[in-house]
């Protein structure tokens, strides 16, 4: 798979084998998620302090529907532009304004932090290479949650240059 | 011998103190988020140079916090609001 950049600064993954489109396809999906463990890092309270009841419940009420249709709006951008997802022989590509970065970042990381809630890895686990054979759900989730990272990675040291 | 005056202007001020204190904004570890993208939100949101916002990144990654940002609570609020946007684990809490 390879990242590139057109001259008219579009930003676009070609080369994409099947496995990984169909990876890359599970984006805007993968944060939209009913898991209570889910919900609870994608929306962790503003403050421990056992005072601040009151502001922990105006939060929920008030801030976490604004956070909920933040993270919708990027899903449903990046769901959009993979909607452009063509097969290119025996391979993918897909291209998307760079505009689109900040809404790929969010939909990425909500994703990557979806799976690792849902699958309940801890950080050594994290920390291991992918696995070399994909055998059950939870090492389908790492290979997703290490190749999301590097997509993220790229379009960060691209909006960086 | 406190004089009447001298003992409000002293609540005032105590008051005020209480008011005034600052709240501390806090991002917590989280062994997901990449510290590129730590560093990017840092820079982004409190519009830090590249080389605080790594620092506060690496504080962050080492030792499990780091206070970013600290003052008044409205903005405190606003700053986490903006954090959790990003999607990292922000929390604000009182200064000492």
């Amino acid at each position: 798979m390879i990242f590139y950049q057109t001259p008219e600064g579009r930003l676009g993954f070609r080369d994409i084998p099947p496995v990984l489109a169909e990876i890359l396809r599970q984006v805007p999906t993968c944060g939209d998620h009913e898991d209570e463990a889910v919900e609870a890092r994608l929306f962790p309270p503003p403050t421990e302090d056992p005072l601040e009841e009151g502001a922990r419940d105006d939060w929920k009420a008030y801030v976490q529907p604004e956070l909920h249709d933040l993270f919708q709006s990027a899903r449903q951008t990046v769901d959009a532009d993979l909607r452009g997802l063509r097969e290119d022989g025996d391979f993918f590509t897909v291209e998307f304004s760079t505009r689109h970065v900040p809404a790929w970042l969010n939909a990425l990381n909500q994703a990557r932090l979806a799976l690792a809630a849902q699958y309940n890895f801890d950080e050594g686990e994290l920390s291991q290479p992918g696995p070399l054979q994909i055998t059950n759900e939870k090492e389908l989730a790492l290979l997703q949650i290490n190749f999301y990272a590097a997509v993220q990675q790229w379009l960060i040291e691209t909006i960086e240059e | 011998m406190i004089s009447s005056s001298q003992t409000e202007t002293g609540a005032a001020t105590q008051d005020e103190t209480a008011v005034d204190l600052p709240w501390n904004v806090v991002v917590h570890n989280d062994p997901i988020n990449l510290m590129s993208y730590v560093t990017m939100v840092f820079q982004k949101v409190f519009g830090y140079p590249k080389e605080k916002a790594e620092a506060h990144m690496l504080e962050v990654h080492e030792k499990g916090r780091s206070i970013v940002w600290s003052g008044a609570r409205e903005h405190a609020e606003h700053y986490v609001q903006t954090l959790h946007g990003y999607l990292l684990l922000a929390t604000m809490e009182r200064g000492q």
